[in-house]
């Protein structure tokens, strides 16, 4: 008791240096069409007054960090890379945007995404620091970003622009790499939750069960920095999940509660955080009860759990739907929530060669121009001169403009680098648009292979992503955010590894026959010999 | 050391000479006894066809991928799910007797699918075929796996007639994939998406839906895009349960044009039949001589006067039950059929097998099929990669056992050997004639020998060009033919077609032997060489045939093998004339004898692309009408 007071005592000691840093949190929980009920965590600490590293004086001593609430660990990599804007999400499942409308967080690609924008030096070059802030993540969040080299990164800056500002002391660079073979559990959440200032034993990160949160259909976790001028460096830390209560209910039944979901409840709140709130959102049908009873926000329930606030904490949040029986799902045909829906499918069924065709259906009665990027690993070539852009099963080339690929490039290391297009597609009110390439498959040498050889590689998904307006660009008021496409898997020509012994003594029984007679042929000495019969 | 070193420097001449002489030799013996050699292959490849079946031959089934792990989990599917399964029965009866077109049929099936909340759409498609056009519906739905990335899915289909054909619907077999639809959804720890395919008819709405899936639209296909895709699909099953009730699983597994599934698979499915839902496997609906103690003797093939103690063998029985398996086997694959709505998935690398529910009094229902197949799901749901570890060539001769590729290809390839040395030994005597000429020999010395008789070998040519002619026509006449089998004409006008097709087929060749030249004792006769080609060509495709598809080579041996390398001129004209007319009968004689085949098999080229129907005009019927040419060019 007597320890305790004392640290208490010193913390307040020390509370007036920290006035700069605020933490605050916020949990986000929408029941959508289908039954599912969407959850999104978010905790934001700013560090006010805060600029980025210098990367032109990485040589220097840094200024000494001390942080309350900022986690050091992060810091201290983001100092030590010079990083200025970076973004890790790492995702499992697919987001199905046609049900689910767009994620709170845009970042839903399916594995791991990291992207980081760095301001170039000459000390150490970007890539260099892309490289090490690659190696520092993936040891903090125990998460294979170290295989992010360069034949996953590539710099689609008009997808991914600084949300930030950008400092004026050097020319800003961006890295993107994916790995969607990531798989996302346990050993991510955990130091994501040590970065939290209460860890998960106050505050809504309480409810962060992995049990529950990895038996989701959808999960997610986020770590954003930006810096603002003017506010400082902002953390953002997110987890997203999509749970289903209409398959782990015995019933059937869609009713949720933050204790049938979490299998938590909030004890106490987050004594540092600034705010602390859920929201709900409420449907727009009316047969719905949700306990505690709270008036209504802009069609949400908002639900004050900060200790600085007199109300106590809700022991628990329902909401249920008393008339139902079980849930009945809606019939089709739905109209999608997002303005557009995408299809990539990689056609064809030989080892060599294929079709990568994309079809985005605009469903709002308005004309949409949208950014189309693809990452595509070197293992396919594009053919880009059969490129085809059809709508109602006519060809509109003129839908697609400003038309960018960049080829795969050797790198320094011997590795391809992606191959990368850009394009900007205009698609038609109501209508379909049909994008077809032809690829060719790559024949690996057979050590370049994985272990599991005969999965097939992965094919990250494509990006669209709205463009950033213009002045006299008037005409797509439409509003929605990036959206990825899920993975597709390649099958490449792939050699049989699970006889390689077999295939030893076969290739080297030929090779031998072939050698040993063309050897004996060329150091034969040809001579003319009677035979008496 | 010394005798090291001398056996090292002894002149390297004699050494040489030696083993030309040697070699000489051992030709010599060759040809001279190249009659029995051939014979003896040609028995050994033919006992050893007889042998497949023996269970000496065989080795017993295991599983070679460890990610499998089949019949390891607890499976959940109870009678409460049972009890969906019956309602859909109940629902699906009602269909049956409003009689429902196959657009209503469909569209039935995806609202029973949206109801679950997955992704459901119909498919219509169109076939176009010499006879007409072939149309029909499939529904199918999409359940992405919760946390799942969506590139891998495994499909479970049933069809809506069963594989036992004859107008029986598969109601059961679509039940139970609706229920199981139900069932799956609700658990978290599938990997791949699962599809669910309802496809329409037997063979052709899957083969419409698979080609829209994997974007291979061939050009007599009319269908949409589908609305719902998910990723590659690795492993289905198809579900067929026409009876009431089921005592065993038969699986089949054989593909089109003599594809198969990864052996694992159906290891795996039998080890899951046996130990979680307590069903014996059968290999098709063949039930096992243990199974049938009793009834035994109304399946066996020996007549009833034969000794009891030869029909009670249990050896006998044994070989007789394999037999009937290997038997069946080469029946699909050689004819590059499938056995079931499995079949039209292996040309997408997907490993496919039919679970057929064997028709029964009992015990088996609903419940045990469920558990099997989820079960099997689970095991499939573990797959990290691709099957790729077990066998893709073998003939499964009961459940338990297989024979591998080099237990079986050898029997094809002795066959083929043995008509490749003889067309050599032909090629070899055509190039030699023998002349008998007196010649006196002049002695050196004293002695005075009467004139002695001496064989003289003599080389003479052999022109190749008109032989070479007479083949390719022939070939030619084949393409000719087939493109007339498969004309909207042919179909209508079946009565006149068929003998027409017969007499130019058989006229024809006749007309060529102008073509070839007079034999004179300066060239070798061009039916020798006309045989010799024709048997190496043939021995050539068997042998090609034996790694794609073992069945049809055993057969192109036991049809080939033989007459081909008898057909041989005959003194008398009538003999000639009967020897041709026999391989007439032979290479197109089934135009006649067998009219359902020749449909079947064009249907299966046109819709399915089976490419047994051309193989047979464009290669097969040819070679065996140059065997009737040689006879032919013999006697005139």
């Amino acid at each position: 008791m007597l320890r305790a007071s004392v640290w208490i005592s010193l913390a307040y000691l020390l509370t007036p240096s920290l006035s700069l840093e605020s933490y605050k949190e916020d949990l986000r929980v929408q029941p959508l069409r289908d039954g599912r009920v969407s959850t999104t965590f978010s905790f934001v600490t700013v560090l006010d007054g805060v600029v980025p590293r210098n990367p032109t004086a990485l040589e220097q001593p840094d200024e000494s960090q001390h942080y309350a609430l900022f986690p050091l660990t992060l810091g201290q990599i983001l100092r030590e890379h010079a990083i200025t804007e970076l973004h890790l999400t790492l995702n499992a499942g697919k987001w199905n945007y046609d049900d689910w409308g767009h994620p709170l967080e845009a970042s839903v690609r399916t594995g791991a995404e990291l992207w980081a924008w760095m301001g170039a030096s000459e000390v150490t070059t970007v890539d260099e620091r892309w490289s090490g802030l690659r190696n520092a993540l993936s040891g903090l969040f125990c998460a294979s970003l170290g295989s992010l080299d360069s034949r996953r990164t590539t710099s689609p800056v008009v997808a991914f622009p600084l949300s930030g500002s950008t400092p004026s002391f050097a020319q800003h660079e961006l890295r993107h790499a994916s790995l969607p073979s990531e798989n996302v559990c346990t050993e991510n959440l955990t130091p994501f939750l040590k970065l939290l200032p209460c860890k998960s034993r106050a505050g809504l990160a309480a409810l962060l069960n992995p049990q529950k949160v990895f038996d989701a259909d959808w999960h997610g976790m986020g770590v954003h920095v930006i810096w603002k001028e003017g506010t400082g460096v902002k953390l953002k830390l997110t987890l997203q999940a999509v749970f289903n209560p209409a398959r782990s209910s015995a019933g059937k039944r869609r009713d949720w509660s933050l204790q049938s979901l979490f299998d938590r409840s909030i004890e106490r709140s987050c004594p540092v955080a600034s705010s602390s709130s859920v929201s709900v959102v409420l449907p727009e049908e009316v047969n719905y009860q949700i306990t505690p009873q709270i008036a209504h926000v802009e069609g949400s329930a908002i639900y004050d759990l900060s200790s600085s606030s007199n109300s106590t904490i809700p022991s628990n949040i329902a909401m249920h739907w008393p008339s139902e029986h079980s849930f009945q799902y809606p019939m089709p045909p739905l109209q999608p929530l997002t303005p557009l829906s995408v299809k990539r499918t990689l056609h064809g069924t030989t080892q060599t060669r294929g079709v990568l065709s994309v079809s985005i259906t605009n469903n709002s009665p308005q004309e949409i121009s949208a950014g189309y990027l693809e990452m595509i690993p070197a293992l396919l070539t594009l053919w880009m001169h059969t490129l085809k852009v059809e709508t109602n099963s006519e060809i509109r080339s003129d839908l697609l403009s400003d038309l960018k690929y960049q080829p795969p490039s050797r790198q320094p290391n011997g590795h391809l680098s992606p191959s990368m297009v850009q394009a900007v597609l205009t698609i038609p009110p109501k209508s379909t648009l049909k994008i077809s390439v032809e690829v060719n498959k790559a024949f690996l040498k057979y050590t370049e292979h994985p272990p599991d050889a005969m999965r097939g590689w992965e094919l990250p998904g494509a990006v669209f992503f709205p463009l950033p307006q213009s002045a006299n660009n008037t005409s797509s008021s439409y509003d929605w955010e990036r959206i990825y496409t899920p993975t597709l898997l390649v099958d490449l020509p792939t050699p049989d590894f699970s006889m390689p012994y077999n295939v030893i003594i076969l290739s080297c029984t030929l090779m031998t026959l072939i050698f040993g007679s063309i050897f004996n042929l060329l150091t034969r000495k040809w001579v003319v010999v009677e035979i008496k019969e | 050391m010394d005798r090291i070193r001398t056996f090292l420097r002894r002149p390297k001449v004699d050494a040489s000479i030696a083993r030309l002489r040697r070699r000489r030799r051992a030709a010599a013996i060759l040809h001279r006894n190249l009659t029995k050699f051939t014979t003896a292959l040609f028995i050994i490849g033919y006992t050893w066809m007889l042998l497949i079946p023996i269970p000496l031959l065989s080795q017993g089934t295991y599983i070679d991928e460890n990610a499998l792990q089949p019949a390891q989990v607890n499976t959940y599917w109870n009678w409460g799910d049972v009890h969906t399964a019956d309602l859909h029965l109940y629902q699906l009866d009602g269909i049956i007797d409003r009689n429902l077109t196959s657009e209503q049929r469909a569209e039935f099936f995806r609202t029973e699918f949206s109801k679950l909340g997955l992704a459901a759409s119909t498919q219509n498609y169109t076939f176009t075929t010499s006879k007409g056009t072939i149309s029909g519906n499939n529904a199918y739905a999409v359940m992405s796996s919760p946390r799942a990335a969506g590139t891998e899915a495994t499909v479970i289909s049933a069809s809506w007639l069963s594989t036992a054909g004859h107008g029986a619907l598969n109601v059961r077999g679509i039940s139970a994939v609706l229920s199981l639809a139900a069932f799956l959804k609700d658990y978290s720890l599938w990997a791949k998406d699962i599809v669910f395919v309802i496809s329409d008819d037997y063979l052709h709405g899957m083969h419409a839906w698979l080609n829209a899936y994997h974007g291979t639209i061939p050009s007599n296909l009319h269908t949409d895009p589908l609305e719902h895709i998910s990723g590659v699909i690795w492993t289905a099953l198809n579900i067929d349960y026409s009876g009431h009730s089921f005592s065993h699983l038969g699986v089949f597994h054989e593909g089109l044009n003599g594809r198969l599934p990864n052996q694992d698979l159906i290891n795996s499915f039998r080890l899951i039949s046996h130990y979680t839902g307590g069903v014996p496997m059968t290999v098709y609906d063949h039930l096992e001589p243990a199974d049938l103690v009793d009834r035994w003797s109304e399946w066996s093939v020996l007549p009833s006067w034969t000794p009891a103690f030869i029909r009670r063998s249990p050896q006998l029985q044994q070989y007789e039950y394999r037999a009937r398996n290997v038997v069946r086997h080469i029946g699909y694959q050689a004819r590059g059929t499938c056995s079931g709505v499995h079949g039209l998935f292996h040309q997408f690398r997907i490993d496919a097998i039919t679970l057929f529910a064997v028709p029964a009094k009992g015990p088996h229902g609903f419940h045990a099929l469920g558990k099997i197949v989820e079960s099997t799901l689970r095991t499939m749901n573990n797959l990290l990669e691709r099957l790729h570890a077990s066998f893709f060539f073998y003939i499964l001769t009961s459940p338990g056992t297989f024979l591998k590729i080099g237990m079986f290809l050898p029997s094809a390839i002795l066959v083929s050997v043995a008509m490749l040395f003889k067309g050599l030994g032909e090629w070899v005597d055509a190039g030699w004639v023998r002349e008998v000429s007196e010649v006196s020999l002049k002695g050196t010395g004293s002695l005075e020998k009467e004139p002695k008789t001496k064989d003289m070998w003599r080389n003479r040519r052999r022109p190749m060009l008109s032989v070479l002619i007479t083949m390719v026509a022939t070939h030619v006449l084949g393409v000719l033919v087939f493109n007339l089998l498969c004309s909207r004409r042919f179909d209508e006008n079946r009565s006149f077609f068929v003998p027409a097709i017969l007499a130019a087929v058989s006229m024809v060749p006749p007309a060529l032997l102008l073509l070839l030249p007079k034999n004179t004792p300066e060239v070798a006769p061009s039916s020798v060489l006309l045989k010799s080609s024709n048997l190496c060509l043939a021995s050539t495709v068997i042998s090609i045939m034996s790694l794609l598809n073992f069945s049809l080579a055993a057969m192109l041996a036991l049809t080939m093998g033989v007459p081909l390398a008898t057909s041989s001129r005959s003194s008398s004209t009538t003999t000639s004339l009967l020897r041709y007319a026999a391989y007439c009968i032979l290479a197109w004689g089934w135009l006649v004898l067998l009219p359902e085949e020749v449909e079947s098999a064009i249907w299966n080229w046109e819709v399915l692309g089976v490419w047994f129907a051309p193989f047979i005009c464009i290669v097969y019927a040819p070679l065996v009408m140059q065997a009737g040419i040689v006879c032919l060019q013999g006697s005139s």
